[in-house]
């Protein structure tokens, strides 16, 4: 264990589930300006989905997300139909506020539905582990970073290839110039926040499957998200998978020197040090 | 200031409240009332402070349980130093103003819903270093740095009342005299255009930052002083993101922007936290749901939804005395 590329090849493997979660929170930032501070709680909401669909009906938690991504995709077109959207012309804070709201809501729920006690998703083989080179690789770190590429994929090809993609590039851009093209914004920013939903289902799964989790784990993974495209910088797939690895590095090699109590604090800080430096982010235009 | 009849209608009747309430705990009220009220004047000093950074400042800060859990911990230092009391409290105002201080380096070149993210981080952070490090040593009480607060046998439940009282009411007063400053007009031409505000030869940075350093004083003044009530503080329920609701709640309830709304807001936070005492375990579902409801159907809050009526005009112009009601702020 006494080896440092164990914590190095581990954070950048980590940087992928990290890259994952600030997906949802990259996307809905980029095209309606809105911090979603109930990003972290939506993603922990999905690794109960997905421990409730492991102990209830018996189902492993990645073949889960055939009924948790379409769930949290209705879920978040729902959020951003019924709510958002309604605050957006009110006043800078209004949104923010709304978010800190369901934030609280789905902490509560996921307390109130699975006790606050830690749960993991302990399927047979996320404890697996394997070698190379006398390095020896946990598999659940490993399929994080698998997930993450092929969602990022999944995801560039769609924004970039169909046209809801590109409606949603566009109105990201510049709203009013995407309207007056015939675009439906309204739309689109439900749509926007779907997919963000059905992102944070699949970060939920993979995270489940790297932590034990609490009701209240959320904020600190929103934090990380929130670093990771502050590093990133925005609409870009390349900075936030960078970004997702100086954080998971971060937390690797912080725990490493410092031991696992400080691993968080680490990320903090670096988050903390980046926004002092440069605000708009490193990769940022 | 002239003692005419218009001032006496405006602070008579404030200054009779402020006398009854300071003499409730002579003439002897039930126990539970003195929790209610304890708890209103720390939210209302607590809440009109975040009111003067979210609503005056255009500053949605997230850090408040920071500045509260710096001050307890730093009356800590000083109670098992041996220092008393009220050297603590005082302490605890200074540290959480440097505090302050400190942070509004990197936070502050963050705006808007950069800089709500920005102050998120600090006191998990915080909570992080107090899990890991005791300032001082010491009987372990619960995770990380738990202390029991020493000194307080001098203390009867009546000082602490009083001190409550103090903090409360002077946060009102503040706040009355910030809004009518010239300070307070520059903030409220920051938050509506600070662009404009610069041009107007308004000085936002140094505004921004005086505000926030007032904010984090009077709000760890608010915290010790709930911190000698409770006697013991530990850091995963200080550094908790719940005060942070409880302080949006009471301003969103009341009307974010508006100088009675935290006053009116933290009177129906401290009922709904007695009337959802009875049910713990949904609190905050239903304290998520109120504030998500208050802000699609009255972002104004109470007061704002209050002042549009005709009712409100007519009891306004009764006490200053026929003068055409119009919006401070």
């Amino acid at each position: 264990m006494h080896d440092i590329a164990t914590p190095l090849i581990m954070g950048i493997l980590l940087g992928g589930l990290y890259a994952l979660i600030a997906l949802g929170l990259s996307l809905v930032f980029g095209v309606m300006k809105l911090i979603n501070v109930a990003h972290g709680d939506l993603v922990i909401l999905g690794s109960y989905f997905a421990f409730f669909a492991m102990t209830v009906i018996g189902i492993d938690p990645i073949i889960s997300l055939v009924i948790g991504m379409p769930v949290f995709f209705l879920l978040g077109f729902v959020i951003q139909k019924y709510l958002m959207s309604h605050s957006f012309g009110m006043s800078l804070e209004a949104p923010l506020i709304i978010a800190f709201g369901l934030s609280l809501i789905f902490q509560n729920f996921n307390q109130l539905m699975w006790t606050p006690m830690s749960r993991g998703l302990t399927t047979s083989y996320a404890l697996n582990s394997f070698a190379i080179a006398g390095v020896r690789i946990p598999l659940a770190y490993t399929l994080d970073f698998i997930a993450a590429i092929i969602v990022m994929i999944a995801l560039s090809v769609f924004l970039h290839k169909t046209y809801l993609g590109r409606a949603i590039i566009a109105a990201s851009q510049n709203r009013k110039a995407a309207q007056l093209m015939g675009i439906n914004t309204a739309f689109i920013f439900a749509l926007t926040f779907a997919i963000a939903g059905a992102t944070a289902a699949v970060a939920g799964v993979f995270l489940g499957m790297t932590f034990p989790f609490t009701p209240t784990s959320g904020i600190g993974f929103l934090i990380i998200a929130f670093g990771v495209i502050i590093i990133g910088g925005m609409g870009s797939m390349i900075g936030t998978f960078i970004g997702g690895m100086v954080l998971g590095l971060a937390q690797t090699l912080g725990g490493y020197f410092f031991g696992p109590a400080a691993q968080m604090l680490i990320a903090y800080i670096i988050v903390l040090v980046v926004l002092s430096i440069r605000p708009q982010g490193i990769f940022g235009r | 200031m002239k003692l005419d009849t218009r001032t006496l209608r405006i602070y008579l009747p404030a200054v009779i409240a402020i006398v009854f309430l300071a003499l409730l705990p002579v003439i002897g009220v039930p126990p539970a009332w003195f929790l209610y009220l304890f708890l209103f004047f720390i939210y209302v000093a607590m809440a009109n402070m975040w009111n003067l950074l979210a609503g005056y400042s255009g500053l949605i800060s997230l850090c408040q349980p920071a500045f509260i859990g710096l001050a307890g911990y730093t009356l800590v230092v000083f109670t098992w130093n041996g220092l008393p009391i009220y050297l603590g409290i005082i302490a605890g105002a200074v540290i959480a103003g440097i505090f302050a201080l400190i942070i509004s380096i990197p936070v502050f070149r963050l705006r808007g819903i950069y800089f709500a993210i920005g102050t998120l981080i600090v006191p998990e952070a915080l909570r992080i270093i107090f899990f890991l490090w005791r300032p001082v040593g010491g009987q372990l009480h619960g995770a990380g740095a738990g202390y029991m607060i020493k000194g307080l046998s001098g203390i009867t439940m009546n000082e602490i009342y009083w001190m409550a009282l103090i903090i409360g009411i002077v946060s009102i007063i503040l706040m009355h005299f910030i809004l009518r400053s010239k300070f307070g007009l520059g903030l409220a031409a920051i938050r509506d255009c600070d662009t404009s505000a610069a041009c107007s030869g308004v000085h936002v940075f140094r505004l921004k930052l005086t505000s926030f350093i007032i904010a984090a004083v009077v709000t760890g003044i608010a915290g010790a002083v709930f911190f000698i009530y409770q006697a013991y503080i530990e850091p995963s329920s200080t550094f908790n993101i719940r005060w942070t609701m409880i302080l949006i709640l009471a301003t969103v309830i009341g009307g974010i922007g508006i100088e009675e709304g935290p006053i009116v807001g933290s009177i129906i936070v401290v009922i709904l936290h007695f009337l959802l005492s009875r049910y713990a375990g949904w609190s905050l579902l239903i304290q998520g749901s109120l504030l998500v409801i208050i802000m699609l159907l009255a972002p104004h809050g109470i007061m704002g939804y209050i002042r549009q009526k005709k009712a409100f005009q007519l009891v306004r112009q009764l006490f200053t005395g026929g003068k055409p009601a119009q919006r401070t702020g």
